[in-house]
C-alpha cells in the first residue's frame, strides 16, 4: 500500500495539469448550455495521454487520474472512454468514443465521436459512425447528447471476454468522470460561498453551509479514491463499489451545490451547470445506482447470501 | 500509487490471522458481546494481550527501547483494523497501543516512559481517558476540573463524565485546569493511579453495554509534580497530539463490514434475501469502502511521516456513516437480530455503532474541521 505517486505518475500529472490549465478558462459572453471543447481533447490526444492505459509502466490507474484530472474542468471533452475503453478496442487516439446504452437512447458525446460502443440485444457491439447515423439533441444536459435511431453499418459484435472488460472499464469511465466533475462543481460552490456576502458575512462562515460542504468534501474525496482504486486493480466488485458510492451521493453534491450557489447557479453565465448538469447524466448512466448495486451484490454474496471470498482479497 | 498489499504486509495480516485463530477463545464471541470495558473483557483483555506482547503484536510500530520493534505505521493499523474486525480482544488496552503510549512517548520525562511504556507493552494495564465533563464535551476546552499548586505537587478537585473503562483502570490520563487567564493555556495533562485516595468512580449504565461510561469525582487529590505529562500548561497540544491519533483509531468500518456479511448471511438463510435487502446490503458495503479508503489515506500519510491534516476528519466522517449504514440495513431487514440469538456479534456491532459519531469528539465537531482544515471556510482573515 502506497498512495504517493511515483515519480513517473508525478511528471505525467505535472505536465497534464500544465495542458489542462489552458482549457481552465470559461467565457461567461458565450455561455451556453453545453461547454463542448474539441481543442481540449484534440491537445490531450496529441500528448499522448489517451493511451496512457497501454503504456509501458502506465495502465489504467494512470488513464483514470488522466480522466478525473479533466473532469475537473467546466468544459467537457470526450477523454474518459478514450482513454479506459479504447484501448480494448483497437481504437485510434483520434476517435471520439461515445458509449451507447442502446439505439434509441440519448447518449452523451455521440455527436461528436467517430465509434461508438453499444449495447443491443446480441450484445456489445462497436461501430464506426457517421454524422447520418446520429439524431442531435437538443438538451439541458451539460454534454453534448445524440441518439442513434439505427444500428451503424459496420458494426463488430465483441467477442464475451471483451465485452465483459469493456463493461467493466465504462463503470471506471463513469466513477473517474464522475468524481473529476464533481470535484470541479464542490470547488467552485466553496469558491462561491467565500466570496459572497449576506448577513455581514461570508455564506461559508454558516455553520449549517459549512458542515453540507464537508460533507460534500467527504463524498468526493471517497468518490475519487474508489475509482482509482478500482482502476489500479480491475477488479469487477471495486469497479461496482465505486460506481454504487459515486451515483448513490452524487445527488448530495449537485443539490449543495446549487443550492448555495442560489440564482446564481441557474444562469448560463455562471458555469455551475456544465459541472451539476453532467454530474444529472453521469448519475443515472448504466442504470444508476441500484443497478450497479445489484450486480455489485451478486459479485459480493451468492444467492443464499454467503460472501464469495474471490470477491475482493483480504484487506477489503 | 499502489493499492495492494505489500508481501510484507499480506505475512501480517496472515500472522495476525493466524494469532487471532489459534488464541482466541471457543466462546470469544460471548465474551466480545460486552463492552471493551465490561469487566469480562477487561479480565480478558489482562491475559489476552500479554500474548499479544509475546509473539510481538502488542506494540509492533513502537521503538524498540519501549518494547517495540519500530514496525512501519501500515503494520500497525493492519493490527488495529484486524482486531477492531475480530471484536477487539484487546479490550480497553487498544487506548495504550494506539494513543496513550504514543503521548508519553512524545512528551513524556524519561522515568515517565520507563515507567508507563513498559507495562503498557507488557499488556497488563487498563488507562481511563479523563477529558469530558458535564460542562465541556466536545467544548473540551472550557473544561473545569482544577489543579491547584500545593506544595511541590497539586491537588485535584472537580469531575469527569462518560470516560470509559474508568472503573477497572489503573490509570487516568487527565486533563485538568491550573490557574491561568488563557483558558487554553492553563490545560495540563496528568499521569493519575487511580488508586490515589479522594477518587470516587460512579459508573452509568447505558444502551453501549456496562463498562463504557462513567463519572469520575476528584476530591482533593494528591498529585505529584512528575506525574505531570509535557509540562504545566501544554496540555492542550498533548491533547491535540493524542486525538489525532485516536479519532481513525477505531476502524469501524472494518467490523461493520463483517457484521454486514453476516447480517447479509442469515437473511440468506432464511430465504429472504431479496432484490431491495441485496441492494440495501451492497450500498452499505460501498460506504464501508469509502471509509476504509479515506482512512488508507491518513495512514499512508502517516506512514510518510507527514503531519496529521484535515483528512483524519473527512475519514472519520465517512465511517459514521458506514457504521451507520450497516447499523440500518440490519434494522431496515432483520430488527430481530437484535436479539443476539443468532449471531451475538450482531448485537455488539449495534451497541458499539451508537457511539460511532459522539465518541472522540462529536461528528459535527468533524465537519467544522473538515470546513476550516480542507475547504477553508470561516477563516478570519
Amino acid at each position: 500500500m502506497d498512495l504517493d505517486f511515483s515519480e513517473d505518475q508525478t511528471m505525467l500529472l505535472d505536465a497534464l495539469d500544465r495542458l489542462l490549465e489552458r482549457h481552465a478558462g470559461f467565457d461567461a459572453e458565450h455561455a451556453a448550455y453545453t461547454a463542448y471543447r474539441a481543442e481540449l481533447r484534440a491537445d490531450i490526444a496529441e500528448t499522448g495521454f489517451l493511451a496512457i492505459a497501454a503504456e509501458e509502466g502506465f495502465g489504467p490507474l494512470d488513464a483514470a487520474l488522466l480522466v478525473e484530472r479533466a473532469g475537473r474542468l467546466a468544459c467537457s471533452a470526450e477523454v474518459a472512454a478514450s482513454a479506459l475503453v479504447g484501448p480494448l478496442l483497437g481504437a485510434n487516439p483520434g476517435d471520439g468514443i461515445a458509449m451507447c446504452e442502446g439505439i434509441g437512447v440519448p447518449t452523451r458525446f455521440l455527436t461528436v465521436a467517430s465509434l461508438a460502443c453499444i449495447r443491443t440485444d446480441a450484445g456489445l457491439v462497436v461501430a464506426p459512425i457517421s454524422t447520418g447515423d446520429v439524431i442531435p439533441l437538443d438538451t439541458v444536459i451539460a454534454y453534448p447528447v445524440g441518439m442513434l435511431n439505427a444500428l451503424p453499418a459496420g458494426a463488430r459484435l465483441l467477442d464475451t471476454d471483451t465485452a465483459g472488460a469493456v463493461e467493466q472499464r465504462w463503470r471506471l469511465a463513469v466513477a473517474a468522470e464522475a468524481a473529476g466533475v464533481m470535484r470541479g462543481a464542490l470547488d467552485a460552490t466553496v469558491g462561491f460561498v467565500k466570496d459572497r456576502w449576506q448577513f455581514g458575512q461570508p455564506l461559508g462562515d454558516f455553520q449549517a453551509v459549512q458542515h453540507r460542504l464537508a460533507r460534500c468534501e467527504q463524498i468526493v474525496s471517497a468518490a475519487r479514491w474508489l475509482a482509482l482504486r478500482a482502476a489500479h486493480s480491475l477488479i469487477p466488485a471495486d469497479a461496482l463499489t465505486a460506481l454504487t458510492y459515486i451515483q448513490q451521493n452524487v445527488r448530495t453534491v449537485i443539490y449543495d451545490c446549487h443550492q448555495f450557489t442560489g440564482a446564481m447557479g441557474l444562469t448560463l453565465e455562471y458555469p455551475l451547470h456544465l459541472w451539476t448538469y453532467r454530474l444529472k447524466l453521469l448519475q443515472g448512466e448504466l442504470g444508476g445506482w441500484t443497478a450497479q448495486a445489484r450486480e455489485l451484490a451478486d459479485a459480493l454474496w451468492d444467492d443464499a447470501g454467503n460472501r464469495l471470498s474471490a470477491a475482493r482479497p483480504a484487506g477489503g | 500509487m499502489d493499492f495492494a498489499w505489500s508481501g510484507d504486509q499480506l505475512a501480517f495480516r496472515e500472522a495476525v490471522h493466524d494469532f487471532l485463530a489459534r488464541e482466541l477463545p471457543t466462546n470469544w464471541e460471548n465474551i466480545a458481546r460486552r463492552s471493551p470495558g465490561s469487566r469480562e473483557l477487561t479480565d480478558f483483555s489482562r491475559a489476552f494481550c500479554p500474548k499479544l506482547a509475546e509473539a510481538g503484536l502488542l506494540v509492533p510500530h513502537w521503538p524498540r527501547e519501549h518494547g517495540g520493534r519500530e514496525a512501519p505505521p501500515w503494520e500497525h493499523f493492519i493490527l488495529g483494523e484486524l482486531m477492531w474486525e475480530a471484536g477487539e480482544p484487546r479490550g480497553p488496552q487498544y487506548y495504550n497501543v494506539n494513543w496513550l503510549g504514543p503521548a508519553i512517548m512524545a512528551f513524556g520525562s524519561e522515568a515517565q516512559k520507563r515507567h508507563h511504556l513498559a507495562l503498557m507493552s507488557a499488556g497488563n494495564v487498563v488507562w481511563c481517558q479523563g477529558f469530558s465533563e458535564p460542562s465541556a464535551g466536545s467544548d473540551l476546552a472550557a473544561l473545569r476540573t482544577r489543579a491547584e499548586p500545593d506544595g511541590d505537587g497539586f491537588r485535584i478537585n472537580g469531575s469527569k463524565i462518560w470516560t470509559s473503562y474508568a472503573a477497572l483502570s489503573d490509570y487516568c490520563f487527565l486533563l485538568a485546569r491550573v490557574p491561568e487567564a488563557d483558558p487554553k493555556r492553563g490545560i495540563t495533562v496528568f499521569l493519575l493511579p487511580m488508586d490515589r485516595p479522594g477518587i470516587t468512580v460512579r459508573p452509568i449504565r447505558s444502551v453501549v453495554g456496562d463498562g463504557d461510561l462513567h463519572e469520575v469525582f476528584f476530591d482533593d487529590v494528591e498529585v505529584r509534580a512528575d506525574e505531570v505529562l509535557g509540562g504545566v500548561g501544554n496540555g492542550w497540544k498533548v491533547a491535540r497530539y493524542a486525538l489525532h491519533f485516536e479519532r481513525v483509531g477505531i476502524p469501524r468500518y472494518a467490523l461493520a463490514t463483517r457484521i454486514l456479511d453476516r447480517a447479509v448471511r442469515l437473511r440468506g438463510a432464511n430465504g429472504a434475501l431479496g432484490a431491495s435487502a441485496r441492494e440495501k446490503a451492497a450500498a452499505a458495503h460501498a460506504a464501508c469502502e469509502a471509509a476504509r479508503n479515506l482512512t488508507y489515506e491518513v495512514i499512508d500519510r502517516r506512514s510518510r511521516n507527514l503531519p496529521p491534516d484535515g483528512g483524519t476528519s473527512v475519514a472519520r466522517t465517512a465511517t459514521i456513516a458506514a457504521e451507520n449504514a450497516v447499523a440500518e440495513f440490519v434494522l431496515d431487514f432483520q430488527p430481530s437480530l437484535l436479539a443476539g440469538l443468532d449471531d451475538p456479534m450482531i448485537e455488539t456491532h449495534h451497541r458499539r455503532a451508537i457511539a460511532a459519531g459522539i465518541a472522540s469528539g462529536a461528528a459535527e465537531i468533524q465537519l467544522n474541521l473538515i470546513a476550516r482544515d480542507v475547504l477553508g471556510l470561516g477563516l478570519k482573515d
